[in-house]
């Protein structure tokens, strides 16, 4: 098809469901280390070192959808060491934060990460994974098998 | 109402340089491809078997937002979706215009068997926001919205909280 039937100018969020407002927020800012906003009664934007967010709806008549491994945000860390710090904070802080799971450090891809569980049944993974990984991926082009 | 900007934690638990990725899973790689590139005119790369990433346009040497960050979904394929996803765990583009956002709901409208989209919905306004939401055979939703240059999301980040607990 010569032209795309959605005309978009850029890709703008991702969203997240929360059903405790200040206890995400404490989790998102002082834990993970987001930036975040809160344009709406019902609702915070988070973002780190770009222009999208992730907008964070409060769910008010329950709890947030459990979602699986597979669907999950990922963050940037420079380097191996913070992987495996950011791992120790999530054991040693597991319960004022309210994190529910911790996974093994992999490596995969010359990517060392760990997968954690949140307070609002959202996983994250912490990686080493940079924009540089995604260029070069891109410039490669297709793996042809 | 501008309350006060809250920035990040001055030491927070984990490193963070960017907020980077977020991952989704299709049973047919081919088909979620079709349906990025064609219908959200997306720019895709399949560098392993089941594995692809996916990021806006524009991004490559000599184009308008090279050297700029972007955001990457990282999509693999599964036999079956195990997680179906709903309305507020969508992905979301910003559209130049209220009149692009129509355009993409009639172009779709006519286009929806041909790429898979099970619901379509009408544009609406809600907070600011003129959009419309579709969902692929995934289960994944997406959304194509326009807002004001003053309720983009990074003109919000400037005007800080709103809203206080």
């Amino acid at each position: 098809m010569a032209e795309p039937l959605v005309k978009n100018e850029f890709f703008s969020h991702g969203t997240y469901e929360c059903n405790n407002m200040p206890a995400t927020r404490r989790f998102l800012v002082d834990f993970l280390g987001l930036d975040i906003v809160r344009p709406l009664k019902e609702a915070q934007y988070m973002w780190k070192g770009g222009s999208w967010s992730v907008v964070c709806v409060c769910v008010q008549d329950g709890d947030a959808k459990e979602q699986g491994p597979q669907n999950h945000f990922k963050l940037s860390v420079a380097s191996d060491a913070d992987v495996d710090a950011a791992r120790a904070a999530a054991l040693a802080h597991k319960d004022d934060y309210g994190i529910k799971r911790v996974f093994d450090i992999e490596e995969t891809d010359g990517h060392r990460s760990f997968k954690l569980l949140d307070l609002n049944n959202t996983w994250w993974e912490i990686s080493t994974v940079s924009q540089a990984y995604y260029d070069e991926v891109f410039a490669r082009g297709d793996a042809r098998a | 109402m501008n309350m006060q900007i809250k920035p990040g934690a001055a030491s927070p638990h984990v490193k963070t340089q960017s907020l980077i990725c977020g991952t989704l899973v299709t049973t047919d790689l081919k088909r979620a491809r079709r349906m990025y590139e064609d219908v959200l005119d997306m720019e895709c790369v399949e560098p392993a078997r089941g594995l692809m990433y996916v990021r806006e346009k524009g991004h490559r040497p000599g184009e308008p937002k090279h050297g700029k960050p972007y955001w990457v979904l990282e999509v693999r394929q599964a036999p079956e979706i195990n997680v179906p996803q709903e309305m507020l765990n969508h992905w979301g583009f910003e559209a130049p215009s209220q009149a692009a956002v129509d355009e993409a709901f009639a172009k779709v409208t006519a286009n929806k068997a041909e790429y898979g989209i099970v619901r379509l919905q009408k544009p609406f306004f809600r907070n600011g926001s003129y959009a419309i939401y579709m969902t692929d055979m995934d289960s994944n939703w997406w959304e194509v919205e326009y807002r004001t240059p003053d309720l983009i999301y990074t003109a919000l980040r400037e005007k800080g909280d709103q809203f206080a607990d």
